[in-house]
């Protein structure tokens, strides 16, 4: 009997890994190179570093001199070329106002971010999840009507909302939580966190709170979507048939197939939370990246703003490989065509 | 006397339907059934039968309500049963095969996963005495390569080793009972016949007692014992096999006998009984897909495939190398106006015919595939594609994968010609409504959602959604697989009314050589990627050349007996 085992059953061309993270590699490239010259030029065109360095009473001679020792009396396209230069090179050029590398910078403050960000899409899958998949199984029940409100509220509230809410009930009224700045930290490879310390972790949570209501109500919406969807297929009939238990039913057969959209909106969302997560950052006084970003623009600290924009649009490259990559491995579907 | 295994009483069944209303789905049905037997349910598409099967499991949606009798196995009424004490009968006491085994199986967890947390959950097995037993099951079930198969998912195999799979998960607890609901629906002829003869081998071997659902009187020869007709969720007839096919009692299933067309000779229309109401609506929905439907120019060529090959790559092909050829120097004409048929059994490459068609599978390189003369690798444009699928346009075998599941059925329908502006929005509720009736559903359907359809009926949205946008050519993969003889005849006599009045097109593949004698001008032959023979259908199909083609044709089941 020929029963081939062939199914092909998904309609994709076939197209090798490797071909498909090199063709991604390419557009990366320009991709980058469009951002740099979008925001160089923006920068330009926003604000005179010179006048704003210099200060008010400088006269023209000193204007001058300070132009020509940052490179900024050359013309324009020289200028973006000496910078693009440079960049190939590692090198993203040293700030205005900090007298620093730029790079430095950035990475001195990112550990911040990130122990936040992480946190707080942590707190968003944990109980976006099963929230979602709760209000998906019981669309009759009172709880899913609150939690589906709760999601709608969420929403609407703007997040620098949100934060002086958190701290007028957290910090104010019930005095448990420090209201802003960041608490003591622990060296672990070199680097300061202060998620792993007690009474580090009681100033991470407030900020990290504030971006996870946001989190939790996507993750909420998209999981309970998808198990509305997932709940109705063939397949989750026949494995209740097989009589296996309720939670692998959950955990297994339909957590597997729903996480699959999750996965993939959470990478795009990590990217963003991480490079702008500036309203969170200023309000809660929180030294990350994102506050830097703001305070640089103020200060036309271009050289700043510019690698920012391009880390920035190179971290979102390289997180879309990665959920492109986790994708394929979740869905063998993909993975085998 | 000891109790039957199963006795059904008297069993009413209602679906609460969007509005509030409630919809009798099964009215006073009664069945007994004894151990080590094996009873058919038939009936028409959307007659009630996998509600029964899911009623005996406590499968049934949250809008199923049981309103009257009892469903006693060995003697206990079950309709009353918590979720939890059915889960402890599913499986252990009773095992499910269902209607398409391509959707029955987790696309994301692998084949051992999925059977060995049935053998982990039913018996006392674990681990790697699980795995072991998993492996002697899916021998008996004769899948070949079984402990390969372990580590592979549901798409990478076909729909006969998938369907084995399930036995082998129905078996693994040695159940008393399983509910077998269209447990062929969606193979081909040879691999159905094979799959049948391993179900019925188990179910000696093991003693198991089966209810078996099925459209197809020919299974229902084949497999069973005892026999009961089911007609609008009521039961007309049962009784003994031999009996109620040979000399059936009533009305409605002699019709039903005489219904089923036979590849030795061939009618001008598929004989119909029970026809689809002629509404207004309905008038509206065929005057709609005729006025569209660019008359055809007879006799010119319409798609022209030449050298199509295609290799997949050995997957996971540890050892093999090269690739697995699916298709193999391919070529033929398709004239505007005829229908082509193209048989074959499973795995021959018919369906990648069409995928490569389609652009769902790149061909190799070489190969060359126009339609209306223009190469389709060409038609890359925006433009260009809009114009290709409003002319050529599927219809598949397996109707719940390629509906969306959470748009309504009449959304389902009318968004493809609604996003390419054919109708306006304002347009598109009636026309689906129109065109439900069109293929013999009520207009209230439109607002059913996909997973609340029977089988055969899902398949008919999928009918109507290529119908409507009236395409030149459509090519049909199975496309009255899950459809009882009564609304099939239906359906192919309007496709064929439709072709000869509009010229349209049809490639169709099917596995039901008698279909194929009703509706083709020609058919091609597949066998392993090949084209064995092509010819005019009536030659082919009576006096075939090739012994591969003349093997088909014994291989179709017939309205014959077994000895009991
Ligand atoms: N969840 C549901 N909600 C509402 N109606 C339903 C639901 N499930 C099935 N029905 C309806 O009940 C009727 C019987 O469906 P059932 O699936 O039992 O038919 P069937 O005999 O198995 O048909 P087929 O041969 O096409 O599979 C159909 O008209 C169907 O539309
Ligand atoms: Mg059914």
């Amino acid at each position: 009997m020929a029963e081939a085992d062939h199914g092909h059953r998904c309609g994709r061309t076939d197209e090798t890994m490797t071909n498909f993270i090199l063709r991604r590699l390419g557009q990366s490239i320009i991709l980058l190179l469009i951002m740099s010259v979008l925001v160089f030029a923006g920068m330009y065109v926003i604000s005179d570093p010179v006048a704003v360095m210099a200060g008010e009473d400088a006269t023209e001679a000193d204007r001058q001199a300070l132009a020509r020792s940052f490179g900024l009396d050359q013309p324009l396209p020289i200028q973006y070329l000496t910078f693009l230069g440079k960049i190939v090179q590692g090198d993203f050029g040293t700030s205005f106002v900090y007298g620093r590398p730029v790079l430095a910078l950035i990475f001195e403050r990112l550990p911040a971010t990130l122990e936040v960000v992480f946190l707080a899409i942590l707190v968003g899958l944990a109980v976006g999840i099963p929230l979602g998949i709760y209000s998906g199984l019981n669309r009759k029940k009172a709880p899913t009507k609150v939690i589906s409100f709760g999601t709608t509220v969420g929403y609407s509230i703007p997040n620098f909302w949100q934060a002086l809410l958190f701290i007028l009930v957290f910090a104010v009224w019930l005095r448990v939580l420090p209201a802003s700045g960041r608490g003591p930290t622990t060296e672990i490879f070199g680097v300061g966190w202060s998620v792993f310390n007690a009474e580090g972790l009681r100033y991470v949570i407030l900020p990290a709170a504030n971006l996870a209501v946001a989190l939790i109500c996507m993750q909420t919406r998209l999981a309970r979507s998808g198990t509305q969807e997932v709940m109705y297929q063939d397949y989750m009939m026949f494995a209740r048939a097989k009589g296996i238990a309720r939670s692998r039913l959950i955990g297994r057969h339909l957590l597997r197939n729903i996480l699959i959209p999750i996965v993939t909106i959470t990478g795009l969302e990590l990217g963003t939370l991480i490079a702008f997560s500036t309203v969170t950052e200023t309000v809660f006084s929180w030294p990350g990246i994102g506050k830097l970003l703001l305070d640089s623009i103020y200060r036309s600290d271009r050289p700043v703003v510019v690698a920012y924009m391009i880390l920035a649009t190179l971290m979102f490259v390289l997180i879309n490989l990665v959920a492109d990559i986790i994708y394929a491995i979740l869905d063998p579907r993909i993975r085998y065509s | 006397m000891m109790a039957p295994l199963l006795a059904i009483e008297d069993l009413s069944i209602a679906y609460q339907l969007g509005d509030g209303r409630d919809a009798e789905a099964i009215s006073g049905f009664s069945l007994h059934l004894e151990r080590g037997r094996i009873v058919g349910i038939v009936g028409q598409s959307g007659a009630g039968k996998s509600t029964i099967g899911k009623a005996i499991l406590g499968l049934m949606g949250d809008n199923a309500r049981i309103t009257g009798g009892t469903i006693a196995l060995d003697g206990t009424d079950i309709t009353r049963f918590s979720e939890a004490r059915f889960a402890a009968i599913r499986g252990k006491r009773i095992g499910y095969i269902y209607q398409n085994p391509m959707t029955a199986l987790n696309p994301v967890l692998s084949i051992g996963e999925q059977l060995i947390e049935a053998i982990e959950a039913n018996t006392t097995r674990r681990g790697g005495d699980a795995r072991a037993y998993a492996v002697e099951l899916l021998k008996s079930a004769e899948v070949t390569h079984a402990e390969e198969r372990l580590a592979k998912y549901p798409h990478q195999l076909s729909g006969g080793l998938c369907q084995r799979i399930v036995f082998a998960i129905a078996i693994a607890a040695q159940p008393d009972l399983i509910i077998a609901d269209e447990p062929t629906t969606a193979l081909d002829v040879t691999v159905q016949k094979a799959v049948l003869a391993t179900l019925k081998k188990l179910a000696r071997e093991k003693q198991i007692s089966i209810v078996l659902i099925t459209h197809d009187m020919g299974v229902v020869a084949q497999m069973c014992d005892g026999v009961s007709v089911l007609w609008r969720g009521r039961l007309v007839e049962h009784g003994p096999t031999a009996q109620v096919i040979g000399a059936p009692r009533e009305r409605y299933t002699r019709d039903l006998m005489a219904a089923i067309p036979t590849v030795d000779h061939k009618r001008a229309r598929f004989d119909v009984l029970d026809s689809f109401e002629d509404t207004p609506g309905r008038r509206r929905g065929i005057a709609f897909l005729k006025s569209g439907i660019a008359a055809g120019r007879d006799g010119q060529s319409l798609l022209s495939i030449r050298n199509l090959s295609k290799t997949f790559d050995a997957q996971g092909g540890r050892g093999t190398s090269g690739g697995f050829r699916a298709l193999d120097g391919v070529a033929f004409e398709v004239f505007a106006g005829e229908t082509l048929g193209i048989v074959g059994e499973s795995g021959s490459g018919k369906s990648t015919i069409g995928r490569a068609i389609l652009g769902l599978v790149e061909p190799d390189a070489g190969a060359s595939i126009a339609f209306q003369g223009r190469p389709i690798a060409e038609m890359r444009g925006r433009r260009d594609r809009v114009a290709l699928s409003r002319s050529l346009q599927c219809i598949f075998q397996d109707p719940y994968s390629s509906l969306n599941p959470r748009m309504n059925a009449g959304t389902n329908i009318t968004y493809g010609i609604v996003a390419q502006g054919l109708v306006s929005r304002a347009e598109a509720k009636v026309l689906a409504q129109d065109l439900l009736e069109v293929v013999g559903l009520p207009r209230a359907a439109a607002g059913k959602m996909p997973h609340a359809f029977s089988g055969g009926e899902r398949q008919r949205i999928g009918i109507a959604r290529a119908l409507a946008f009236r395409p030149e050519l459509i090519f049909c993969d199975e496309p009255t697989s899950a459809l009882d003889v009564t609304v099939q005849a239906e359906i192919l006599n309007l496709m064929k009314e439709l072709q000869e009045t509009l010229g349209l097109t049809l490639v169709f593949v099917s596995h039901d050589l008698a279909v194929v004698r009703q509706m083709c001008d020609r058919v091609i032959v597949m066998r392993a990627g090949r084209m064995v023979e092509e010819g005019n259908a009536d030659e082919v199909l009576t006096a075939p050349r090739e012994t591969y083609t003349r093997d088909l044709l014994a291989a179709m089941p017939r309205i014959a007996f077994e000895d009991a």
